[in-house]
């Protein structure tokens, strides 16, 4: 649902603009030194990119799910990194306090996270507990009026940056299940919270990611996210159907930008005196890129309005999420066969992006869980009728 | 204080413009709009100097179009301007610069403005002649081209950029109209949390037929892309005679040799 | 048919540019008269009448000023047509002109159609337009190269303009141009070395051709990567992107990567001594010789 038209394309006019004069020029350096300038960080703060799923009444956007997508599909026709670090402010990081957090813990955390003061991370998955994050072993044991957590996370976006953990632990050690697990708000600095290394990824470097350990980390009560044990992983079950969504948009303005560097350098070369994109085994490759950017565009939008609507759309949200991801990669692969032997160097977009785009099949889910989701809620439905 | 900015909306100049049936100007479907780009440093400059001014002066932006000029009018409020007039007109683009300037004079002329600000050109049809026109029409002075503005009590310093990069210093007062040239500021992004609270600025909406009296002095008889470009000459031989030659050939064919 | 040239004067230079506009009313068939706010000590050599108003009193840019003595001089000589350059004096005065005539402008001609239609630039010079005046009189600026100098011989007739009231502006000096950085994307000409020069004792070579067209020194990556010329001046894939009115490249092949930095320009010359070499399917002029030999000769016949 666009509750502004005019408004939104302002928005997303303004994004564009600042994604090709401030975020494209210096992808390649962020890239290359791992590291994103604190200007540019600014720079997103003032935007206001951190807000934009948070809602108005805690200084947000409060845009709906429908004009986030919009404005992600141009966000992301840079480098992924760059959403990246706004990410889990608008999606995973602060939907767990809007949906369940208490009146002081919003007021506490959502405004600090819609202007980008503090960046938040999600730490759910760990060592032993990937997919199968149900059986997460982080410990959060009651000790008077505080928890003692112990445990460790792993892979977690943008901990080295981030000032609150939105942290899953098992607060009933009986129950070894998604319901003896509660989710908790973690301050930076917070004694026994510690960091690990800075992991070396494949790719969206400028991004990072590490362990977060915490060894009788000391919490207080209230910062049992909406001060109820037990319901902190179904908390974060609420917060998926969105993020998936918004991740399969994440990918949608990726492939949109891969294939436009894919179209544009084969106009470019010659071979056998014309560009490469005259012929048809070359024309075939950049057709099927765009005929599923389209389908994987449309699938999102779709998703997002029914959203919108107030309607259900756990599956339709793992379709998007498998499909969007699985084409991306597709997209991307095709684009490397395009720019032949530069495709393998450094020097262009593409090769940069082809290593990116990777883990969209693999975090948020990866695509055999989506599958997984997708057909057990297809036999659900089938069995009630 | 009262500060007008006059913006544009021009299409992406990145576009393919095809003429339409009439062959007189380009199609407009499928193109994407956004605020001539010399306008936004007109904004831009005119937001500053109400910033400077502790926020007093009521700055008005004024668009004249379809209603698609709505966008660049909201750009205009969240980038710092307080209200906005939109001139509604459908067949904007059948106006020439002289009925462009006599509607703009015509809205202006009972406001009051101190100052008007403007953007030097437009990027598509580029006649540099509203600006100048409007401050005939209003009989109030003008500055074109400025790469620097400065604004004391009444008092306007301007320096127009001049070819070769020199400048020209003038000194002059309000009320007056001053042209803008691209790098005469930076011009800021609007927030996406001013452009939300843009929504809540006046957007007042007005007939162009209310404003419009003058005729066209001016017509298109024909928009065309320019004469395809030669294929390429290989030059072979001496090189005194190469010399001459290409210094023949660059004299005729590009601006660079005057 | 008559036209009222208006030329330019600048710190004690008339600019050549004048003489563009005697072009023009040459490829119009129509008489030409001159008004100029400039010095007696600097008059244009042509056989017409030159009505001149002293810059030192009328100041070098009172557009106001300049804009009353025009209208009077208008009066006399009744022109069909008051052409100006499109220069930062000339857009800067033409509309003034034009309001005060009621009079069309029709502003940066390229070419003159057929009967009173012009052909002018548009949408930023990717297209054209042609644009007739439907008033008596019409105010014309041109655009810069578009119509041939034209310089005779000739005694002008001298006729004084005084200046009524003084302007309602100050025109308080010019500031010279700022030193910046290594712009390219602002540069109207680059001259740009590739592997063809041979070895960086060279760059100096066309560095100096850069200097005497007034524009910036560019490089191919070879060039750069070998440390012959700094990044900053790199045009290509992994440098920057231009579209200068000039593009001059010597010694460079034309690999894609630096094609697609610089295939927009508006003039490409290229230098080089393989005529196959790939930079001539998009060169407007591709010279072939040694880079070494016809660069210092067209270096050299510039500065004369």
């Amino acid at each position: 649902m666009i509750k502004d038209e005019a408004t939104l394309n302002v928005m997303v006019d303004t994004i564009s603009q600042f994604v090709k004069e401030r975020l494209i020029p210096i992808e390649e350096q962020c890239s290359e030194n791992d590291q994103i300038p604190h200007e540019i960080i600014d720079e997103m703060r003032e935007l206001g990119l951190f807000g934009l799923s948070i809602p108005e009444e805690y200084d947000g956007l409060g845009l709906t799910l429908e004009e986030e997508i919009n404005v992600v599909f141009e966000l992301c026709q840079a480098s992924p990194i760059f959403r990246s670090v706004i990410g889990t402010n608008v999606g995973i990081g602060a939907l767990g306090i809007v949906i369940d957090g208490t009146p002081e813990q919003k007021k506490k955390y959502l405004p600090k996270l819609a202007s980008g003061e503090i960046i938040g991370a999600f730490a759910l998955t760990e060592p032993d507990a990937g997919s199968d994050a149900a059986s997460l072993r982080t410990s959060a044991l009651k000790d008077g009026d505080h928890y003692v957590l112990n445990g460790t996370k792993r892979f977690i976006t943008n901990a080295p940056e981030a000032s609150v953990f939105t942290v899953f632990a098992r607060t009933d050690p009986s129950n070894k299940g998604a319901s003896g697990v509660s989710a908790f708000l973690v301050d930076k600095g917070t004694a026994g919270l510690s960091l690990g290394k800075n992991e070396k990824k494949m790719g969206q470097w400028g991004g990072h990611v590490c362990d977060v350990i915490f060894e009788d980390c000391r919490v207080p009560a209230d910062a049992l996210i909406g001060l109820k044990e037990g319901v902190g992983f179904k908390t974060a079950m609420k917060v998926l159907d969105k993020s998936r969504t918004h991740i399969s948009a994440v990918c949608v303005g990726a492939a949109t930008r891969i294939l436009d560097e894919a179209l544009r350098y084969a106009m470019d070369r010659k071979q056998f005196n014309k560009p490469i994109s005259d012929f048809q085994l070359i024309q075939a490759m950049l057709a099927d890129s765009k005929a599923e950017i389209f389908a994987a565009k449309s699938m999102v939008l779709e998703t997002a309005r029914k959203y919108d609507l107030k309607k259900n759309i756990s599956t339709e949200s793992s379709c998007c999420k498998l499909f969007a991801a699985e084409m991306v990669n597709r997209v991307a692969d095709r684009a490397v066969q395009i720019l032949g032997g530069s495709g393998y160097i450094r020097d262009y977009a593409v090769e940069r992006f082809y290593r990116d785009v990777r883990l969209f099949r693999l975090y948020e889910g990866t695509s055999q869980i989506q599958q997984l989701i997708i057909a057990r809620n297809m036999v659900k439905d089938a069995s009630r009728s | 204080m009262k500060i007008l900015v006059c913006i544009k909306q021009v299409p992406d100049m990145e576009s393919r413009f095809r003429p339409d049936a009439a062959g007189t100007w380009f199609v407009e479907a499928d193109l994407a709009f956004r605020m001539n780009e010399y306008d936004e440093y007109a904004v831009e400059e005119a937001v500053r100097l109400k910033e400077k001014l502790g926020g007093a002066p009521e700055l008005t932006a004024l668009s004249i179009g379809p209603d698609r000029v709505l966008e660049p009018l909201k750009k205009a409020l969240a980038m710092g301007c307080d209200r906005a007039v939109h001139v509604k007109d459908a067949e904007v683009q059948n106006k020439d610069p002289w009925q462009i300037a006599s509607i703009i004079a015509a809205y202006a002329k009972d406001q009051g403005f101190d100052l008007i600000f403007t953007g030097m050109q437009s990027q598509d049809r580029g006649s540099a002649q509203v600006g100048g026109f409007t401050s005939e029409l209003l009989g109030i002075p003008c500055v074109t081209t400025l790469v620097g503005f400065a604004y004391d009590n009444g008092t306007i310093i301007a320096k127009r950029e001049l070819e070769g990069g020199a400048r020209g210093v003038v000194k002059l007062k309000s009320p007056a109209l001053v042209t803008c040239q691209l790098g005469l500021n930076t011009p800021r992004y609007p927030t996406l949390p001013n452009i939300m609270k843009a929504k809540k600025k006046e957007i007042v909406t007005l007939a162009v037929s209310d404003l419009l009296k003058a005729e066209h002095l001016t017509k298109t008889t024909s928009f065309h892309p320019p004469a395809k470009k030669g294929g390429g000459v290989i030059l072979e031989g001496e090189v005194p005679d190469l010399v001459n030659q290409v210094l023949g050939i660059l004299k005729e064919r590009t601006a660079v040799l005057r | 048919m008559k036209t009222l040239l208006i030329g330019e004067y600048r710190e004690g230079t008339l600019l050549d540019s004048t003489y563009e506009l005697f072009g023009f009313a040459d490829q119009l068939g129509a008489d030409a008269a001159l008004f100029l706010v400039g010095s007696d000590s600097r008059l244009p050599a042509c056989n017409c009448p030159v009505y001149l108003a002293d810059a030192v009193s009328c100041s070098e840019y009172a557009p106001d000023l300049h804009k009353a003595l025009i209208v009077e001089v208008v009066a006399k000589e009744k022109p069909d047509y008051i052409v100006f350059q499109h220069s930062s004096y000339g857009w800067d005065l033409a509309p003034r002109v034009a309001a005060a005539l009621k009079a069309a402008q029709i502003s940066e001609v390229v070419a003159i159609q057929e009967e009173g239609v012009f052909e002018v630039c548009c949408c930023n010079g990717k297209m054209r337009r042609s644009v007739k005046s439907t008033t008596a009189q019409t105010v014309i600026t041109l655009q810069t190269g578009a119509f041939p100098l034209r310089q005779s011989e000739g005694n002008p007739q001298v006729i004084e303009v005084v200046a009524g009231s003084p302007g309602t502006m100050e025109f308080v000096g010019y500031e010279p141009a700022e030193e910046k950085g290594v712009d390219l994307t602002k540069a109207d000409v680059i001259v740009s070395a590739g592997r063809g020069i041979g070895k960086k004792d060279n760059v100096p070579v066309i560095a100096a051709l850069a200097k005497a067209l007034g524009g910036e020194l560019g490089a191919s990556r070879p060039v750069v990567d070998a440390e012959w010329v700094a990044h900053d001046h790199q045009v290509g894939t992994t440098g920057q992107t231009v579209a200068p009115k000039l593009y001059v490249a010597c010694g460079i092949s034309g690999a894609i990567q630096h094609l697609a930095g610089m295939k927009k320009s508006d003039f490409i010359l290229a230098i080089n001594k393989d005529k196959d070499a790939p930079i001539g399917e998009v060169a407007d002029v591709l010279v072939v010789a040694d880079v070494l030999q016809f660069v210092p000769a067209f270096t050299a016949a510039l500065g004369k």
